[in-house]
């Protein structure tokens, strides 16, 4: 008795005897049948076609399908572009920061003119070839994302979109809003000039006025009571790490929320 | 081994898998959680009235159904969506090749300068912040502020996301359109317009407007707006409701 296993579906000798199949096709079913012996694809994909053909088979007609409203309130519907708008600025912004990452450092140490991070932004935006054009491509893509996200929120509003059961997308979207902001008020501190140290100060007096927690807060996101070296790392910590984990899912938990309720149209 | 008698299972490596096939004494996925007990046996519940519920409701409906499968993703829908990207990457990349941005000079704790500003769209935060002259001071404490003015702008901050947060709260119902709701859209132009008034209530010391005045004008514009764009939509109320009723006494006439 041979130590080989016997194959109960012969998937090679089925494989073998098709000779009607192209040199793509033998290539992409080896490959399937290799995966698949291994990580049981089949299922999934079965979950998946499911999935797809629930969602795509039988749309009920729209509300403006059903009683031919289209023609009264196409003008609002290139305002329903502004969500997507925001998702790409949102996008453009991320790529071009990694690549600003790539040159920038934090670092308000103590020198006599200038800090490191004051030295990198000037080496991005004097020397580094394209440099000044990336960094001018991250904060036209933030403050364009920030713009955009301020009128897909009028947006809902004014088509009544938050609406049940669409309550808790709004919250998300409050939420959202808010860190979309904080994303801009860390990145504005990241250049440690002028403004962005004043602009760190207000941050820092606004955290020691909450009542009671004020000096723990203040501690905790600007490691100090005026701003300095601890500050500027903490805002690059939270500008590059924590921020875009955290409103990368969340603004996928609320694309997929629209996905499953689908856009609420005007009545 | 090619013969059909041989087949019993040489392949484990003893005894059995424990794997029970399903048969008629096996409980099947819904007797197994209709057994649960306590919170997984309410859900479980639950999930099948709601699942009952849905079959009803989708058995009475007349809603119709489309009998096609909706535009094909490509090329329609995807070559409309490159089209809609590139453009508008396409204007965040003109706009940052044609107004780069600025860098001012290195922070220095010792000199503060003229100006402090965030970026633009902070501007109303920073607006509430300053809304010291609106911080009541109470006779019973011999005129003390009940709280700093600090803390009271950082309360402005709070009070004003909150309202816009419990909205869907206030606001039920199935109105959608402006015309439909004229109060509810006032008060969002109301917002909107108070969210730039506060914005150059931020910027006071650059805008050549007394002080007293753009204090009132912030709070005053707002509620103007809001008055104006109630009128006005009101009157297109009476517009909307006369068309929507001459079409309905059109296909029906009255007798
Ligand atoms: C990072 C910011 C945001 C992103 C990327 C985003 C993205 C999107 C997208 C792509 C849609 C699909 C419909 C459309 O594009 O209009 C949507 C819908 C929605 N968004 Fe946002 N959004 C953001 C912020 C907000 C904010 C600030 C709010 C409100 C406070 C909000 C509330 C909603 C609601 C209620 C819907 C459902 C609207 C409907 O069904 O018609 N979102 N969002």
């Amino acid at each position: 008795m041979s130590l080989e296993r016997k194959d109960d579906h012969d998937h090679g000798a089925w494989l073998e005897s098709r000779d009607d199949l192209s040199h793509i096709e033998t290539a992409y079913l080896t490959v399937l049948m290799w995966l698949d012996k291994r990580l049981r694809i089949v299922d999934y994909l079965e979950l998946l076609e499911d999935l797809y053909y629930k969602v795509n088979m039988q749309m009920p007609k729209s509300h403006t399908e059903q009683y031919g409203l289209d023609n009264k309130f196409w003008y609002w519907y290139p305002l329903y572009a502004l969500g997507s708008f925001s998702t790409l600025a949102y996008v453009v912004a991320a790529i071009s920061g990694a690549l600003l990452g790539f040159y920038y450092t934090p670092g308000a140490g103590a020198s006599e003119t200038s800090s490191l991070a004051y030295q990198q932004i000037e080496f991005i935006m004097l020397e580094l070839n394209f440099g000044y054009f990336l960094r001018s491509l991250h904060r036209w893509s933030a403050q364009v994302m920030v713009a955009a996200v301020f009128l897909h929120m009028l947006r809902v509003y004014f088509t009544g979109a938050y609406k049940e059961p669409r309550e808790l997308n709004w919250l998300l979207g409050i939420v959202l809003i808010s860190l979309t902001m904080v994303f801009g008020y860390t990145g504005y501190l990241l250049p440690w000039d002028q403004l962005a140290f004043w602009a760190g100060q207000i941050g820092v007096e606004m955290s020691l006025s909450i009542p009671l927690i004020g000096e723990w807060v203040a501690q905790l996101l600007f490691g100090g009571f005026t701003p300095n070296p601890a500050t500027l790392q903490r805002m690059y910590i939270l500008h590059v790490f924590f921020l875009p984990f955290i409103v990368t899912a969340l603004i996928a938990i609320h694309i997929g929320i629209v996905w499953m309720q689908g856009i609420a149209e005007p009545h | 081994m090619t013969d059909d008698t041989d087949t019993t299972d040489e392949r484990t490596d003893g005894g059995e898998t424990g794997i029970v096939p399903p048969d008629d004494e096996t409980p099947a996925w819904s007797e197994r959680k209709a057994r649960k007990q306590g919170l997984s046996r309410l859900t479980y519940e639950y999930f099948e009235r709601a699942r009952r519920e849905d079959q009803d409701l989708r058995q009475q409906s007349s809603y119709v159904e489309r009998d096609v499968l909706g535009f094909p993703a490509w090329p329609h829908e995807m070559v409309r969506n490159l089209a809609l990207t590139s453009f508008f990457v396409g204007m965040i990349i003109i706009l940052s090749a044609t107004l780069p941005p600025h860098i001012d000079a290195p922070a220095n704790p010792s000199s503060t300068p003229e100006v402090i500003l965030p970026d633009w769209y902070l501007y109303w935060s920073f607006g509430l912040l300053k809304l010291g002259f609106l911080n009541p001071e109470l006779s019973l404490l011999g005129g003390e502020k009940l709280m700093t003015d600090r803390t009271y702008g950082v309360l402005a901050n709070l009070v004003v996301v909150g309202i816009v947060a419990i909205v869907p709260f206030l606001n039920k119902g199935s109105a959608r359109r402006p015309v439909e709701q004229p109060f509810w859209a006032s008060v969002g132009v109301a917002g909107v317009v108070f969210s730039f008034t506060i914005a150059v209530l931020s910027i006071k010391n650059l805008v050549p407007i007394e002080e007293g005045l753009l204090n009132d004008l912030t709070f005053l514009l707002p509620i103007v707006a809001g008055f104006i764009s109630y009128a006005v939509l009101k009157s297109m109320r009476e517009g909307y409701m006369f068309n929507l009723n001459r079409r309905y006494y059109r296909l029906r006439p009255p007798k």
